[in-house]
């Protein structure tokens, strides 16, 4: 019995996990196959999106639904101000990769040093959106937790479909593949990349609401979930969404495993050094789709 | 560069026995640097802390620039390897500490003399370097800022969770012994003596990589920042050059971290905050990125303005975003490259070689 406990136990937060995992590592990954930049402002619109309920909850005292909209928004608004006013001012300049490295990290401090004027620098935590919960063996599952899966299983849908049906989908997944050819077809690129910005920003956010009725947060809590988002994206291979999926839950089931039979401080470590021997091996990733496929 | 620019006036370009490209003398002002000015500056820096004596005791502003010291060497370490080779290593702040922790437990937890122990520092910091580097550096973009984020991140978590010799509970060593300076001339005067040992660190360090930057090896980093594909096709192998350039830099920036703990008497955890490498990031952006006296410049402004606006504190991080966003926006090649063609045009009619260095 006790076998099973902790089996459900790390079935349990590691899906979790990967679910949250997930959402941030679209994000990153819609925008490193599309701008070729990583985003080290990530993990900041993840935090951003926490504040932004926290706050709105405790100044406007509006229901917990609606916080949470708000709040998605919001980070979307904040990831739509450092695209127009950090990224596309140097898309066409030379030195672009290092420009893009510093702008976005920049962004990050930038919005993290004002949450912390405003808020302070103690923890904080958001109410969940359903109270309650029920016992598996002696696995506490929650429903916010149920409900955390279960919208980012259910964004990560409307992701994979959005980028395979929809005609905006379509040009992001051509200049993923090919800026140039998707430029000569009259794509209209820098549009693409603020939807791109929007969306990925939106999402971080989403993970950082959800995740901030479970866990506590504080205004640099975002470095170390975008540091497990990088991780994902390279184990799922750069740019490759369906790849990126996967990769999500093998890390979150992976880090809870480790966390769970090995002890929980070697979660972390366990993971980076797993990372290593894999780029070791396999450079271009778990799918490894290379340079051609993307998305 | 050099190169296509003597060809393109149409001059024969000279090669030595060794096969390395002659440089233009321009090109190489080491060759015949300004003694004058050099003396100056030299000994106004012997000079320096005496004076600062007289004003105020010397111990505030002294201390400010030891540390300039400190940061200035690490900051030039990680240039080399963020702007001139183009490495996006974020493990430099990690190899500080494996220098200060070297030594700190070496001295303090073993009891070997810190004059032997901060010899350990640098060496620690370069094994430490070739471990991150070979599986890294044939890597780029983003796997590197992945791996060395992971690199910092567990040198962090194994330090803090170590065992209480290393660890010292999980804040750092807080009674690194120092070096004994206070024995020479009484304690008064012991910070003259560090001022000191942190000068010539500083002046090697700098002087090192000014050779490095201005040699074969230095174009060979910045061909292949500008263009792998062609440097690598004209014979330059990327890997043992930006293996080179880790290791290179791995020693001073260990050395400063060895320097550092004993000059604080600790070796702080708290170094490893996301803060202090912002803090150090902002320095080389600030100053110019891939440059030789960026760095410098930048670990200047910010070492005397963190002091000046340490009443501010909270709005200091913020202003260092927003000047960090400003200079990616505007200059990214930063504040040095900005003003030194400033002044070239301002006053470019008084100099008869109206070239800017070589950057």
């Amino acid at each position: 019995m006790e076998i099973l406990n902790r089996l459900v136990q790390a079935l349990y937060s590691g899906i979790l996990n990967g679910s949250v995992y997930g959402l941030m590592a679209i994000g990153l990954t819609l925008i490193w196959g599309s701008l070729r930049m990583l985003n080290l402002a990530h993990g900041a619109l993840y935090i951003a999106g926490a504040y932004i309920a926290y706050g709105v909850l405790g100044g406007l005292g509006l229901p917990v639904p609606v916080t949470f909209a708000l709040a998605v928004g919001g980070a979307a608004l904040v990831g739509l101000f450092i695209q127009l006013i950090l990224i596309n001012p140097i898309l066409e300049k030379p030195g672009r990769d290092s420009a893009a490295l510093i702008a976005t990290l920049a962004a990050s401090i930038i919005v993290q040093s004002t949450i912390l004027l405003i808020f302070g620098g103690q923890t904080k935590q958001l109410p969940p959106v359903v109270d309650g919960g029920f016992k598996v063996g002696t696995t506490l599952i929650s429903y916010q937790g149920l409900v955390v899966i279960g919208a980012a299983v259910v964004c990560l849908l409307l992701m994979t479909i959005f980028l395979r049906a929809s005609r905006l989908g379509l040009a992001i997944r051509a200049i993923s593949q090919n800026m140039d050819a998707a430029k000569l077809m009259g794509i209209p690129i820098v549009p693409a990349f603020v939807v791109v910005m929007v969306i990925s920003a939106a999402l971080a956010g989403l993970a950082g609401v959800l995740l901030g009725s479970i866990l506590f947060f504080t205004p640099s809590g975002g470095f170390t979930p975008m540091l497990m988002a990088m991780v994902v994206t390279i184990f799922g291979g750069l740019g490759s969404v369906g790849g990126t999926i996967w990769a999500a839950y093998i890390i979150g089931l992976m880090e809870s495993f480790l966390a769970v039979y090995v002890g929980p401080s070697w979660a972390l470590p366990g993971i980076f050094l797993f990372m290593i021997a894999m780029l070791v091996i396999r450079p271009n990733g778990l799918l490894g789709l290379g340079e051609v496929r993307r998305l | 560069m050099i190169e296509a620019d003597a060809s393109r006036q149409g001059q024969a370009l000279p090669r030595s026995a060794g096969d390395r490209p002659r440089l233009r003398p321009a090109a190489r002002p080491w060759a015949e640097p300004s003694r004058l000015g050099i003396g100056i500056v030299a000994v106004a820096m012997l000079i320096l802390p005496w004076a600062l004596m007289l004003v105020d005791g010397g111990n505030y502003v002294t201390h400010l620039i030891i540390t300039f010291f400190v940061w200035g060497i690490v900051a030039q370490c990680w240039n080399l390897i963020m702007g001139v080779s183009g490495v996006y290593s974020f493990g430099q702040l990690a190899l500080f500490q494996v220098g200060a922790f070297t030594t700190g437990v070496l001295s303090f937890s073993v009891g070997v003399s810190p004059w032997v122990s901060i010899w350990v520092a640098p060496i620690a910091a370069v094994a430490a370097a070739l471990i991150i580097g070979l599986p890294t550096l044939r890597l780029r973009g983003i796997y590197v800022v992945l791996l060395t984020l992971a690199f910092h991140e567990l040198l962090r978590n194994w330090i803090t969770t170590g065992p209480q010799w290393i660890s010292g509970g999980g804040y750092g060593l807080a009674r690194v012994p120092r070096l004994g300076f206070d024995r020479l001339l009484g304690p008064q005067y012991e910070r003259v003596f560090y001022y000191y040992t942190g000068l010539v660190l500083f002046g090697v360090a700098t002087y090192a990589i000014w050779r490095v930057l201005n040699s074969p090896i230095g174009l060979a980093f910045r061909a292949l920042r500008d263009s792998e594909d062609y440097a690598i096709s004209r014979g330059v192998d990327p890997f043992r050059f930006k293996l080179f350039l880790f290791a290179f830099s791995a020693f001073f920036t260990g050395l400063a971290g060895g320097f550092s703990a004993h000059y604080n008497g600790l070796a702080s955890t708290s170094l490893f905050d996301f803060g202090v490498m912002i803090n150090l990031l902002v320095m080389i952006v600030l100053g110019g990125w891939g440059t030789f006296a960026g760095p410098i410049f930048g670990t200047a402004i910010l070492t005397f303005l963190t002091e000046l606006l340490r009443a501010f504190d909270l709005y200091r991080i913020l202003a260092l975003g927003v000047a960090m966003a400003v200079i990616a926006v505007a200059a990214p090649e930063g504040l040095v490259p900005v003003l030194t063609r400033a002044f070239h045009s301002l006053f470019g009619v008084l100099f008869e070689a109206d070239e800017p260095p070589a950057t």
